[in-house]
């Protein structure tokens, strides 16, 4: 086996924005290739925790070592859906954020051009290339925003809850995809609020409840005493018939 | 319409087309960036600064009373932006709220400063109503260099401006600098305000710039769309306007504003 790489090294992390304090004390190592989960309940603290990998945000206390270039498509709630944007429009949002080319007739380069094209073949997107963006289902923007996230080929790659409102045929192909790119080398961080269609495919699962309560493989994770401590109520779990431990969600709301 | 009427005529008729490419590129991005009210906020902050720079002139200091008016407008644009922080990661700003107090203080110093001037107060009534007929040659050539800016400032930053009005969040998170690149906006807009209220002052300028926009966005399927209908609506109302105000005693730029408006109505109904 090669020798693991830290890509991203999070050290007694605290984050607070005006003074209140979102996250504390979070220590964290995600290493090349690797496929991790964030959990945790709302206002836990999962998109400060993106956020501060990211660099946004300055870290109150402790600090965050990143190796590599970063990729990172924030929850849907953010964008603006008064203008009607092209999908192209919205991907090459990425490449040319990147570089700086911000002017009117700053084109894009013939490589940069197959860099969208194939980020939005990736998600299974390019025929809704020229469609606009605000026209196309929930699901369908979650992908495109998928394709600006991965078009620059970053080595990090975070997502914000990419899940939402994507039908499960989709939901299994973007899994995929992300699989695939955590194996050909890349980082994979990524907030989910339902784990188990994942559970088969990341190295290791978080939980965080303003503190990491718990960091490390997924039968290590989910065990009840940690579920409690993250989300108030223990959450039931099963183990499905290869092995994996899978949280029964259903049942919190039951 | 005798031949003395021609000048008149031509210069409303080039006036309005300066209009309407700022109607198309400002009011496309106070739409697109959600800050239709800035429009009203920075045309009434630039009458304060035209009136405060008429007090200093009687106090014998010269200030041209357009800078002062650029000048007024760019900080209420600057100090509404700050107030909303845009700039701040996951801020779920109201810019809106924040222009709306910048647009009180505003008022309220024009309405203080022009009452200390009651003298040449005429001169900045002129800018709260605007002519179309009583532009001089000098008058549209500040327009036409004012709108140069505009265009250089937007052509060069076009994609920034779209991307943090877009996804703010997504922008900070690719380095870039959402905060400058959002005042730069708001100060585009402000000085594009400033630049066309000779034309239709300070209370219509809000009806040229957000309607046209406003109505494009609801039918254009593009981006480049918005801009060209934009443009086109505006353009379009401001000749009839024009056309309108020499069988009818009304102000060509109020007729204008008139049909803008009742056209975004009109839009309202026709596409739910
Ligand atoms: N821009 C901000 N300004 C002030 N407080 C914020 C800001 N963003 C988040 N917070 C606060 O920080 C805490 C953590 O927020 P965060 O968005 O990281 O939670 P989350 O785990 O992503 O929640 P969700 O599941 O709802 O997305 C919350 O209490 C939230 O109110
Ligand atoms: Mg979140």
């Amino acid at each position: 086996m090669e020798a693991l790489m830290e890509a991203v090294v999070i050290k007694d992390l605290c984050c607070t924005y005006d003074g209140f304090v979102a996250i504390d004390r979070v220590n964290m190592i995600v290493n090349k290739g690797e496929f991790v989960a964030i959990m945790g309940p709302n206002g836990g603290g999962k998109t400060t925790l993106l956020r501060a990998i990211a660099g946004m945000i300055k870290p109150q206390r402790g600090y965050v070592k990143v190796k590599g270039e970063i990729g990172y498509m924030p929850q849907k709630e953010h964008v603006n859906f008064e203008i009607p944007i092209k999908v192209r429009e919205v991907v090459e949002m990425g490449i040319m954020s990147k570089k700086k080319k911000f002017s009117l007739f700053s084109k894009l380069s013939r490589e940069e051009k197959e860099l969208v094209n194939n980020a939005l073949k990736a998600v299974d997107m390019l025929k809704f290339v020229e469609r606009n963006f605000t026209e196309l289902s929930g699901g369908q923007q979650q992908r495109v925003l998928l394709a600006r996230a991965i078009a620059t080929k970053p080595d990090i790659l975070l997502l914000d809850e990419p899940f939402n409102g994507v039908d499960l045929p989709t939901q299994e192909k973007i899994i995929k995809l992300l699989d695939n790119l955590a194996s050909e080398g890349v980082s994979v961080i990524t907030v989910v609020h339902n784990v188990s269609p994942l559970i088969h495919h990341v190295s290791r699962i978080a939980l965080l409840n303003r503190e990491l309560i718990a960091y490390g493989k997924p039968e290590e994770v989910l065990t009840p005493e940690n579920t409690a401590k993250t989300y108030g109520i223990p959450i039931p779990t099963t183990v499905c018939k290869e092995g994996y431990i899978h949280p029964l969600f259903g049942d919190i709301h039951g | 319409m005798g031949e003395v009427m021609i000048p008149f005529l031509l210069r409303a008729i080039v006036a309005i087309f300066i209009i309407s490419i700022n109607a198309a590129i400002t009011g496309t991005f106070t739409v697109f960036r959600n800050v239709s009210f800035l429009v009203a906020g920075t045309a009434h902050a630039a009458l304060a600064g035209a009136a405060l720079a008429l007090i200093l002139e009687s106090l014998g200091f010269h200030v041209p009373v357009l800078l002062g008016g650029v000048l007024f407008a760019i900080f209420a644009a600057i100090s509404a932006g700050y107030a909303s922080g845009r700039g701040k990661v996951g801020r779920r700003e109201d810019t809106n709220t924040a222009i709306a107090i910048s647009f009180a203080l505003s008022m309220s110093l024009a309405v203080l400063f022009i009452s200390m001037v009651r003298e040449y107060a005429a001169r900045v009534w002129g800018l709260l109503i605007g002519d179309l007929f009583l532009l001089s040659y000098s008058d549209l050539a500040i327009m036409f260099i004012t709108t140069l800016l505009v265009i250089a400032i937007t052509a060069l930053f076009y994609r920034a401006f779209l991307y943090l009005s877009f996804d703010a969040e997504a922008a900070i998170a690719s380095g870039v600098k959402v905060g400058l690149y959002d005042y730069l906006l708001l100060s585009t807009i402000a000085l594009s305000v400033v630049a066309i209220m000779g034309g239709v002052g300070a209370i219509l300028v809000f009806a040229m710039f957000v309607a046209p926009a406003a109505i494009a966005k609801r039918f254009a399927k593009s981006i480049s769309r918005v801009f060209l209908l934009s443009f086109l609506i505006s353009f379009s109302s401001g000749i009839a306007g024009i056309a309108l105000s020499f069988y009818l005693p009304f102000s060509p730029g109020a007729m204008a504003a008139v049909m803008v408006s009742s056209t975004y109505f009109v839009s309202v109904f026709v596409k739910k």
